[in-house]
């Protein structure tokens, strides 16, 4: 009796131990990638921002402000395209812009991925030269990237309530 | 003017200055909506100066414009509005020359919705960095995130009033035999109307000192605020 009871409590616990976690990480782990993704997008408009912002000034800081955002820029952007594993789009139920075309057209996406890439290192070596027109002009090559990815992979502003 | 009947009495309604910045902001904010929704932003900034431009003239006209451009002569207190409202459903109300008390109304909330729309826009921050609105440099990413979608918020709510405006227009049309398209265009009231007084046109070169303050405005906000 003692012994069938003690099976039943280790199968139990068994399958609590094998299942539960599967359970547990099918929404929560996809929205903390999902919120995570979202923060260092956030993080890179941010330092990009930052760098646009500057170059509208007429003495920009290069030291403090451009070279340190280029550098965010660009090292954030070399894990770019680890952001998006699959199951991370709008079937994970969490709010996203991502949309499943990312996934469906993954060649299209990594390709315009690695674009951005070169396009975000290219904008760390011509901010050493600390030319401003150069500058400005790189940042718009980089922005381009942005929207070639955006327009067609990225749900348009007016169809979400807000950036999370 | 008197036409060759002594019973058909036409008078101006609008002067050229009032519809032309009308149909101008029409085409401005078509501009703006078409190049918003499809991230065309770069004709969206200049469609959304083009819009300030015409607002601030159009304030400006208000002022010293002709007679019925002016909003001392049109814009009422809540008691003539009411009394004007509660007529609303009489098929024989007159003519007036201009904006009526609830038109008058209309037409303040459109100006105010429409500069609330352009005020937010300017901090707007694009997703791309690419087109930000001109004064975003003073909010953080996120905040101009916020405002982006703000932005569009208060843009659905002038949707929502010109959707009203065109409502009216139709019910004017439709119910009390007013046509208020045709004076638009074309300056004057459609058939024959009662005696009414034709408007006080102010000169044509007043409008000159208004377009270049206006131009200042939208100079100055895409210029100077970063040159100091």
């Amino acid at each position: 009796m003692a012994l069938k009871h003690g099976i039943y409590i280790l199968s139990l616990s068994l399958s609590l131990i094998l299942v539960g976690p599967t359970l547990i990480w099918a929404a929560p782990g996809d929205s903390a990638l999902i919120k995570s993704r979202q923060d260092k997008l956030r993080d890179l408009g941010g330092a990009f921002k930052a760098i646009d912002d500057e170059l509208k000034k007429r003495n920009p800081d290069w030291d403090n402000i451009i070279l340190p955002n280029a550098q965010t820029v660009q090292s954030r952007s070399s894990y770019l395209l680890t952001w998006f594993p699959k199951g991370s789009g709008p079937e994970s139920r969490v709010k996203t812009y991502a949309l499943p075309a990312i996934w469906q057209k993954a060649d299209d996406f990594n390709k315009l991925g690695k674009t951005m890439q070169s396009e975000a290192a290219k904008l760390s070596q011509v901010a050493a030269i600390r030319d401003p027109a150069s500058l400005k002009a790189q940042t718009i090559a980089l922005g381009k990237t942005c929207k070639a990815c955006h327009d067609p992979y990225r749900s348009p502003d007016y169809e979400k309530e807000n950036d999370e | 003017m008197h036409g060759k009947l002594e019973t058909v009495w036409r008078p101006l309604v609008w002067d050229i200055p009032t519809r032309i910045m009308h149909w101008l902001l029409v085409a401005f904010i078509g501009i703006c909506w078409w190049s918003g929704v499809n991230n065309e932003l770069q004709y969206h900034i200049y469609s959304g100066y083009g819009a300030l431009w015409v607002v601030v003239l159009r304030l400006y006209w208000g002022l010293v414009g002709s007679s019925t451009a002016r909003f001392a002569n049109f814009v009422r207190g809540p008691r003539a509005i009411w009394t004007y409202a509660i007529t609303l459903h009489r098929r024989d109300t007159p003519h007036s020359n201009g904006h009526n008390p609830l038109g008058a109304v209309s037409v303040v909330l459109m100006l105010c919705t429409v500069l609330a729309v352009i005020g937010i826009g300017l901090f707007a921050v694009d997703v791309d960095s690419l087109y930000s609105g001109p004064l975003s440099g003073y909010v953080s990413f996120r905040q101009g995130r916020h405002l982006a979608h703000l932005h569009y918020t208060v843009f659905e709510l002038l949707l929502g009033v010109i959707a009203l405006h065109i409502s009216a227009v139709i019910f004017y049309y439709a119910y009390k035999r007013h046509n208020l398209l045709s004076p638009m265009i074309s300056g004057r009231p459609k058939g024959e109307i009662a005696h009414i007084p034709t408007l006080e046109a102010a000169p044509g070169w007043r409008l000159l000192p208004g377009a270049l303050l206006a131009a200042g405005v939208v100079w100055v906000i895409d210029n100077l605020f970063y040159y100091w």
